[in-house]
């Protein structure tokens, strides 16, 4: 459970921080090219980011697997933690029983 | 994985476990041969089908989280305080599922991984709320204290519940409403798709909770044993 505890936190913080980085950027900050450029010159003289839709396409199918995975791999984690939590609660018990009867044979 | 000690518990925790696995054979049949991909999102909408009834489980399991809690701090009896624990993992578990395949569905119907919509924020909001439950339970064998302020964090979580579910109709964001009745509904093999994922979910869910509830009073009864022989 640490792990997914430890998953939030730092999905938390990976998307606070870009929205802060984001209010940090001045305001007016001219992203525009000047005009007459050929889309040649354009690339050789700056570099542009693009958000939203504008940008690469992303595959739906490589989205819709990859989300797929992320439920069956979650899952199985939770399911090879409660296994873990139960053999040590085995393990703890066994030590137990035979402290009882190690002090009740004296 | 621990099972109820009672025969009659197993057989229906064992009944429960195969029914959920052969509703989620046929759900997934249903979701990627017999829905239709839709028009404008194209195959990435499929996302859906496991990413709303996962949302459904993680009000199940912050449900139980709370319910367990509520009644613990009137009886407090350590039988319901391992449903409030057991609650409050699952719910996160689900919480992590949404969180993570809701951005993953968004970067190709929005154009973006997130957006501080009002649903998305709210269940951020309860995901860290109950990230903190955990965090406070994991340090240690909790005492009679630390299980009482967990209680109460547990239903200070309750409160973000509601919030999540009336967000869209109340503050009105980007996120879907088909199932609301807002927006323009869903095709009939898609309306079966979800609501056999919802029943199947509902059953993983229950076993979850159940499963680990089991575990939780294991792990109680042996540390009390363990504080029984030190103070021998």
């Amino acid at each position: 459970m640490r792990a997914l505890v430890s998953a939030l936190v730092l999905l938390g913080t990976l998307l606070f921080v870009p929205a802060a980085l984001a209010e940090d950027t001045p305001a007016g900050a001219d992203t525009t090219t000047q005009a007459g450029e050929t889309p040649a010159e354009e690339r050789a003289a700056q570099f542009v980011g693009v958000t939203g839709p504008d940008a690469e396409s992303v595959p739906g199918g490589t989205l819709l697997l990859a989300a797929y995975a992320i439920v069956w791999v979650l899952l199985f984690l939770f399911l090879v933690r409660m296994r873990r939590l139960q053999s040590q609660t085995a393990e703890e018990l066994e030590r137990l029983s035979a402290q009882i009867r190690e002090s009740e044979g004296r | 994985m621990s099972r109820p000690r009672q025969s009659g518990s197993t057989t229906l925790w064992s009944l429960v476990l195969f029914t959920t696995l052969a509703l989620f054979a046929v759900t997934l049949y249903l979701i990627f041969v017999v829905a239709p991909v839709e028009k404008q999102m194209g195959i990435v909408q499929k996302i859906f089908y496991f990413h709303v009834p996962s949302a459904y489980a993680m009000y199940l399991g912050f449900g139980a989280s709370a319910l367990g809690s509520a009644v613990y701090l009137i009886k407090r009896d350590a039988k319901w305080d391992a449903l409030a624990v057991a609650g409050a993992e699952v719910g996160t578990l689900f919480c992590v599922i949404v969180l993570l395949t809701g951005p993953l569905w968004a970067r190709k119907a929005w154009g973006v991984w997130w957006t501080w919509d009002p649903r998305l924020t709210t269940t951020l909001l309860a995901g860290m709320i109950f990230a903190a439950y955990l965090a406070l339970r994991s340090m240690g064998d909790a005492g009679e204290v630390e299980k009482r302020f967990a209680s109460g964090l547990a239903l200070f979580g309750l409160i973000d519940l509601p919030l999540i579910h009336y967000s869209v109709q109340r503050w009105r964001g980007v996120h879907p409403t088909v199932i609301t009745g807002k927006g323009g509904g869903l095709e009939s093999e898609m309306y079966w798709a979800l609501g056999l994922s919802f029943v199947a979910f509902t059953g993983l869910a229950a076993l979850l909770i159940w499963t680990r509830a089991s575990a939780e009073r294991q792990r109680e009864e042996t540390a009390r044993l363990r504080f029984e022989l030190m103070h021998r």
